[in-house]
């Protein structure tokens, strides 16, 4: 089951890769469907990460995950660097559950 | 072709770090979510995909259907859509197989430094296929370190490791916010993806915020 999930996951994936470089696959130049399109990405992810700060296993956060939060939105703006935004994100976490958080 | 390999190395090396960071702590999640190390290196190595890599093990974590976990990695990889779109003049008079290889290797990673490449100058396959190669060793390499040595680690959660991916998924939205809309979309779907996992439906909690969530561009940007 789990690898019958991979290998079907990983050809999804490979289509979303390769069809452009390969076949004529015309996306929509302008209007809503564009924004659309271009607005999936920020939402997806934003989506994975809202989900693990709000309700990390499932439960309201005690309070860690939104301060790690807080510390990667921060040195993200600031450094606009990904590598130190997650240390910094890591590091909070780390410290509010030492704390009781 | 030399100065091309050289150039994507010396450019890339902050982000195979990065890839390598979240990486290992990928492994560690993978074997916690009852994976084993082949299983968690063959995902690495056949969907290659950081963001979708980390939904799936969820997924699997709560022993979702394997149809669930096959249409969230479809929707968070859609963007590749666009971004394959955007790199076709690297594809131009290559042979099949170079375009698939091109192609498998295409992150938002390798994305940004193949484009970054073309806007200062050519489509440079050499450039491009020397970094993504790379990030691709890095993230594999990574996976396996954290796959073997995930069960030494003995509590990730109190060092926060679990939080390394969701610290990166943050900073990478931060740093694609162009305007107003950006925010908006970011906070209706992270909002959205939390509540939904709170009121239970946990599987299709990040599908279905990330797929609402854009309805806001399509409607707002429409009007200009």
């Amino acid at each position: 089951m789990i690898w019958a999930a991979i290998v079907a996951s990983g050809i999804v994936t490979f289509a979303t890769r390769a069809l452009p470089l390969t076949v004529r696959v015309r996306l929509p130049d302008g209007g809503p469907a564009r924004a659309y399109l271009d607005a999936l990405p920020t939402a997806i992810i934003a989506a994975l990460a809202g989900a693990a700060v709000i309700a990390p296993a499932d439960a309201v956060t005690r309070g860690a995950e939104l301060v790690g939060a807080g510390a990667a939105t921060a040195v993200a703006a600031w450094r606009r660097h990904v590598l130190l935004a997650m240390l910094a994100g890591v590091a909070a976490v780390a410290v509010a559950r030492s704390c009781g958080y | 072709m030399r100065a091309s390999a050289r150039d994507a190395l010396i450019e890339g090396w902050p982000l195979f770090l990065t890839s390598f960071v979240i990486g290992v702590p990928f492994g560690i999640a993978a074997r916690r979510a009852g994976l084993g190390a082949i299983e968690a290196s063959g995902m690495s190595v056949i969907v290659f995909a950081g963001a979708a890599q980390f939904a799936m093990l969820d997924l699997f974590a709560r022993g979702a259907p394997a149809a669930l976990v096959v249409a969230t990695a479809l929707l968070i990889n859609l963007r590749h859509l666009l971004m394959a779109t955007a790199m076709r003049p690297f594809a131009e008079g290559r042979a099949l197989w170079q375009r698939l290889a091109i192609a498998y290797v295409l992150t938002d990673e390798s994305f940004a430094m193949g484009i970054g490449r073309l806007r200062r100058g050519t489509a440079d396959v050499a450039y491009y296929l020397t970094f993504a190669f790379t990030l691709w060793l890095a993230w594999n390499a990574a996976t396996i370190v954290g796959a073997t040595l995930g069960g030494a680690v003995t509590d990730p959660d109190r060092l926060g490791l679990d939080f390394a991916i969701t610290g990166a998924f943050i900073a990478i939205v931060v740093l694609g916010i162009r305007d107003r809309v950006d925010v908006a979309v970011a906070l209706a779907a992270a909002l959205a993806a939390g509540a939904l996992r709170l009121a239970g439906a946990s599987s299709v909690a990040v599908v279905a915020a990330g797929a609402i969530a854009p309805l806001v561009a399509a409607a707002v940007r429409r009007v200009r």
